[in-house]
């Protein structure tokens, strides 16, 4: 069970239980986010079970509230990809500073414990692996709590969201904006991160106005990607 | 409910989750081959927050006064007050409020 070679790494039922109600008050919050989601999904003509559907195998605010946008007929499948993929490069990098800790893990139940990593448990999980926790239910409890709140939310959302006539009087057409900037804004907006961001936004209205559907997206991304590449760095390695 | 064939959102769905799983199993795969150089992470690092700046970036610009003034709402109290909850209904709140003075002005 617990295989303990170089560094060592478990999981159990007490651990997961602790990650769990750890991440209660997060959890809360996602609630909330879940039940936005769910209004939003009805209000761009999603069915319950598409929204539903969604919540619980995407499991991800940002790109499950990009592809709202997308979700009419014919699905644009391609732009759809494109979108989901630039979003989710972060996830990569998110799993790869988890390797150290599950490396010990054989390679299926290293799989399976990130299937229900997110931004929040990640960077609570990683917190406490850096303070000396060894116990991947941490990880696994935590994603549980956050999953189950996001489903639930969603639930909550499409069972009141279609009963609102008129959205936009309400200011539900701009959940996804409000939601978006937060992520941006909130916690800690990085200064490092203002020519990436001014380069996007300026490709992104650009190739939005001269380029076809969707692809600003992608042009945006990858501006910001390749500007903060290419930007000179001051003071390297202090905290950006 | 949907106008949207059932294949087709269901591919949707399945594409969707396939890359949202994917992605969280890539960074292991690849770092347990080549630890990711610091190039890269910062490539990806500053394009996966460009991505949301270009979904923003439009329906601000080409948005009615409301989903401007929703930005600009949710953006300051998200910096000032760091309560993302805050930042989202004030922001939805202050969209609201710009239509109804429009309404009734």
């Amino acid at each position: 069970m617990n295989r303990q070679t170089n560094s060592e790494a478990w999981l159990d039922v007490p651990g997961t239980w602790r990650g769990l109600v750890m991440m209660m008050p997060v959890a809360t919050f996602t609630v909330a986010f879940g039940l936005a989601f769910g209004v939003a999904a009805v209000h761009h003509g999603l069915a319950n079970w598409e929204a539903l559907l969604l919540s619980t195998l995407v499991f991800s605010a940002p790109s499950q509230f990009a592809a709202l946008d997308m979700w009419h007929s014919p699905m644009p499948l391609l732009a759809l990809a494109t979108v989901t993929v630039a979003i989710h490069t972060r996830h990569m990098l998110m799993s790869a500073a988890l390797y150290p800790w599950l490396q010990p893990l054989g390679r299926g139940r290293q799989f399976a414990l990130v299937v229900l990593m997110s931004d929040s448990n990640w960077a609570m999980a990683l917190g406490q692996y850096h303070r000396g926790e060894r116990n991947l239910g941490i990880l696994l409890g935590s994603g549980i709590a956050l999953w189950a709140a996001w489903i639930l939310g969603t639930l909550v959302g499409v069972a009141f969201g279609g009963g609102i006539a008129q959205p936009e009087r309400f200011g539900l057409d701009v959940i996804m904006l409000c939601f978006f900037l937060m992520m941006l804004f909130g916690g800690r907006p990085r200064l490092v991160m203002a020519m990436p961001w001014l380069a996007a936004a300026i490709a992104a209205l650009a190739a939005y106005r001269w380029l076809p559907p969707y692809l600003h997206v992608m042009v945006g991304g990858l501006a910001g990607g390749l500007v903060a590449v290419v930007m000179p760095r001051h003071g390297e390695g202090k905290p950006g | 409910m949907s106008s949207i064939p059932l294949w087709q959102s269901l591919l949707a769905i399945g594409l969707l989750a396939t890359i949202a799983y994917g992605s969280r199993v890539l960074g292991l795969l690849v770092m347990s081959r080549v630890p990711l150089g610091p190039k890269v992470q910062r490539f990806v690092d500053a394009m996966s927050t460009s991505v949301l700046i270009a979904i923003v970036a439009p329906l601000i610009m080409f948005g009615d006064g409301g989903a401007r003034l929703a930005a600009l709402a949710t953006t300051l109290v998200a910096i000032l007050w760091r309560s993302p909850l805050l930042a989202i209904g004030l922001g939805m709140a202050a969209a609201a409020a710009w239509r109804w003075w429009l309404q009734a002005a």
